[in-house]
């Protein structure tokens, strides 16, 4: 018997020691630079699974969507395998900061509090915010929204901050997935659902019965691929990428491959970024203030 | 009211996707169930033969897992790992470390309670037989032990399958995920999937568990039936002893 | 860390509420649920059976997620607290007759008997003689019942309730400070559960006093 109360006590004062050890050695830089990525062969890229027509799964177990077009594009020209991951909004930050992506390629809106976070590269999409609600109760105007209603935002998104920021006295029904938001708002679990523009956009062209009262809100904004802070080989490369691509109009041919069945030619001008310019001053990712 | 999205999970290879999704689910179980019971029995042996330090640290442990829900220590791997040791433990692999942490303690508490279940005379009779320690062990505790555990330890092997629902929150994309996804992707040919998708995944959840359980129960019957104790003793000692097998059944089949 | 702290008071509050409802209504269901299964009700029985095999078999998620987003596509709408309520309710009620049934298996037939000749029908003896007893012997399953039904509720955020599980998972995606909003969610999941536990310690010790005591 003695000799298991020994070995209990090596194998507790192990397992304290390696703790230690642990809260000592803090691990280096947790992302991949760009040539530890190539060196392996595959790059991992966040990607939403259930945000159509961006980032969603089709049903051949495919991804799909305006995202994951770039994210193809990108690993073709680094010659390695892609590693979709499936993310949701309020994980994008934290996948990138603890190495579980190297990119995050998943809608994401470049805003200042973010750019603290995680490094962004250049823009590929022009977003404002926007309010899709139910045909016969149309929300047009959040200043006098009814106390007693709620409007569906996702956890993580610029629709919530800009929310609980700009109106704190209207009440939020808050869920993970696009997935789950969507089904809540058709099955008419709230009033309103408040999320990027061309996101509830696509969703009142494709759900009969739903329009947006509110097309335009906040600031304007972009979405652009996000890498871990201070990565600069690997945002380098997606940079000069986005560059180089606008060559070929890229993007535009982007837009016609994945979005053009849910938005039509109207939007294109107004949603493509190319070559990573915008109408605004190119010092406006240091100075972009809203959410 | 159209279909209810029954049509969608035949569409294209949708249903084998959930199956796969149900796969991996099933996998992480699989893998934290081998693990938990190995581990498990060595706990369990230490909770009652190591000293005091041991068994505290046992307890604690106990404990922990009994109070934090599941979901919590999986973004506490999962996330909290990487921020404080810098290791990057991925979602499958973080998954298996909280379902073997909650099982190995649960197990451990399985055979602690089968053990001390074992009335004393036996270990006596054994010891008065001359039998060493590793000998009576083998041949005269352990296999009384295993046959009181058996049960209970297939009860955890469906509560281990019924959690694991939950890696969705760490990002693995298992059944109901991919149940989502297919939900999205159809929303606008059948809006009504989520009835027929959502109805299809409880389906499938209980379609594993159910035979499980069932294999439990059947085996807690028989084995109580054939146990010699309750039936040589008389009634009032018979009450007692089914009195206190129960209450120990209940906290380990509700603690899930 | 401290400016979240409001919101993780609120979020205790709702969780307790909810739990605490679910509780109450797997406590009833479970104790209807198990007199029909111990009065051999013809049809009710076999429907218990059922109900109790299926939410035994099946993860709270995945019920919530049929609850809450497939239900209403056939006509069948709740707010997300109703559904909480429901589905804690709907999965506690079926360990709950579990447990109570066993509680109802351990008292020997000879009280049932004893007391018909004492000249009680069936369903007083049930009320007066089995009920009591079994209730008591059930406590140390009830007891780990409720705490898993708490602990459960981490499950809620999917369903857009605004428990501690979510408010953690939600500053992380707003604020990234992963650190401490995990740590801020074991406190208050240890401020919750710890006085439960050690409520159904002290009531086993208790329970077993009497035992020995009869």
């Amino acid at each position: 018997m003695s000799g298991i109360r020994r070995k209990a006590w090596i194998v507790s004062i192990a397992a304290a020691v390696s703790l230690m050890a642990g809260v000592a050695v803090q691990a280096d830089e947790p992302f991949r630079t760009l040539d530890e990525i190539k060196e392996s062969g595959s790059i991992n890229i966040g990607v939403f699974s259930d945000k159509s027509p961006f980032g969603y799964v089709d049903e051949n177990g495919e991804y799909q969507g305006y995202d994951v077009y770039f994210a193809n594009r990108l690993g073709e020209d680094l010659g390695v395998e892609i590693n979709f991951v499936s993310t949701e909004a309020a994980n994008r930050i934290e996948y990138l900061q603890t190495g579980k992506v190297d990119i995050i390629l998943a809608n994401f809106t470049v805003t200042e509090e973010r750019a603290e976070e995680v490094t962004f590269a250049l823009p590929y999409m022009n977003v404002a915010l926007g309010v899709v609600s139910p045909e016969d109760a149309v929300v047009e105007s959040l200043e006098d929204f009814p106390e007693d209603q709620q409007i569906i935002v996702i956890s993580g998104t610029t629709a919530e901050t800009y929310l609980e920021k700009n109106y704190p006295d209207i009440k939020l029904q808050k869920y993970d997935a696009y997935a789950e938001a969507k089904t809540a708002l058709e099955n008419g679990n709230a009033a309103a659902w408040a999320n990027d523009n061309t996101e509830v956009i696509a969703f009142a062209v494709e759900n009969e019965g739903f329009e947006v009262g509110i097309p335009s809100l906040g600031s304007q904004d972009t979405i652009a691929p996000a890498v871990a802070k201070g990565n600069d080989t690997l945002v380098d490369f997606i940079n000069d990428e986005i560059v180089a691509l606008a060559e070929e109009s890229f993007f535009h041919k982007d837009y016609e491959e994945t979005l053009i069945d849910t938005y039509g030619e109207e939007y294109e001008n107004t949603l493509v970024i190319e070559g990573g310019l915008t109408d605004v001053p190119e010092d406006a990712l240091e100075t972009e203030t809203e959410a | 009211m159209q279909s209810l999205g029954i049509d969608v999970l035949f569409k294209g290879i949708n249903f084998q996707r959930l199956l796969g999704g149900l796969w991996v689910a099933l996998r992480i179980s699989l893998i934290s169930v081998a693990i938990s019971i190995v581990l498990g029995i060595i706990m369990g042996l230490l909770m009652v033969n190591g000293n005091k330090a041991v068994k505290a640290v046992c307890r604690v442990w106990l404990e922990i897992v009994r109070i934090m829900p599941q979901m919590v220590l999986l973004f506490v791997v999962y996330f909290g790992t990487t921020r404080v040791f810098g290791w990057n433990i991925p979602a499958e692999e973080s998954a298996i470390i909280v379902f073997s942490f909650w099982g190995t303690a649960e197990m451990g508490d399985l055979v602690r309670g089968a053990l001390i279940s074992i009335p004393k005379i036996q270990y006596e009779s054994a010891m008065a037989l001359g039998m060493p320690t590793g000998t009576m062990y083998r041949y005269v505790i352990l296999p009384q032990t295993i046959r009181r555990m058996i049960p209970l330890s297939i009860n955890l092997i469906t509560r281990m399958i019924k959690t694991t629902s939950l890696v969705m929150m760490i990002g693995i994309v298992e059944v109901l995920k991919v149940a989502q996804q297919i939900i999205e992707a159809n929303r606008r040919t059948s809006p009504n999937a989520a009835f027929g998708v959502f109805g299809a995944v409880f389906l499938m959840y209980f379609c594993i568990c159910w035979p499980i359980s069932r294999l439990a129960a059947a085996l807690e019957k028989r084995w109580s039936d054939e146990d010699p104790d309750s039936r040589r003793h008389g009634r009032k000692k018979d009450r007692k002893s089914s009195k206190k097998k129960t209450a120990g059944t209940l906290q380990t089949k509700a603690v899930s | 860390m401290r400016s979240y702290l409001p919101l993780y008071r609120d979020a205790l509050l709702l969780t307790l509420r909810i739990g605490w409802q679910g509780v109450l209504l797997a406590l009833i269901l479970g104790i209807v649920c198990a007199a029909i299964l111990q009065m051999r009700v013809p049809v009710l029985r076999t429907i218990v059976v059922i109900y109790v095999e299926l939410f035994r078999n099946t993860p709270l998620l995945v019920q919530l997620f049929f609850l809450y987003f497939a239900l209403p596509k056939i006509g069948i709408r709740m707010t997300p607290e109703m559904c909480g309520t429901l589905g804690l309710g709907l999965i506690g009620g079926a360990y709950m007759s579990e447990t109570f049934r066993s509680g109802l298996d351990s008292i020997a037939p000879i009280q049932e008997e004893s007391a018909v000749s004492l000249g009680m029908s069936r369903s007083q003896a049930f009320r007066y003689v089995i009920l009591p007893q079994a209730v008591s012997s059930s406590v140390p399953g009830l007891v780990a019942n409720v705490i898993f039904l708490l602990k459960e509720t981490s499950v809620f955020s999917t369903i857009s309730l605004m428990d501690l599980m979510f408010t953690a998972k939600d500053l992380i995606g707003m604020y990234a400070k992963t650190l401490e909003c995990l740590t801020l969610l074991v406190i208050f999941y240890l401020i919750m559960l710890l006085p439960v536990s050690i409520l159904g310690s002290v009531l086993e010790r208790r329970m077993r006093y009497a035992e020995f005591g009869d």
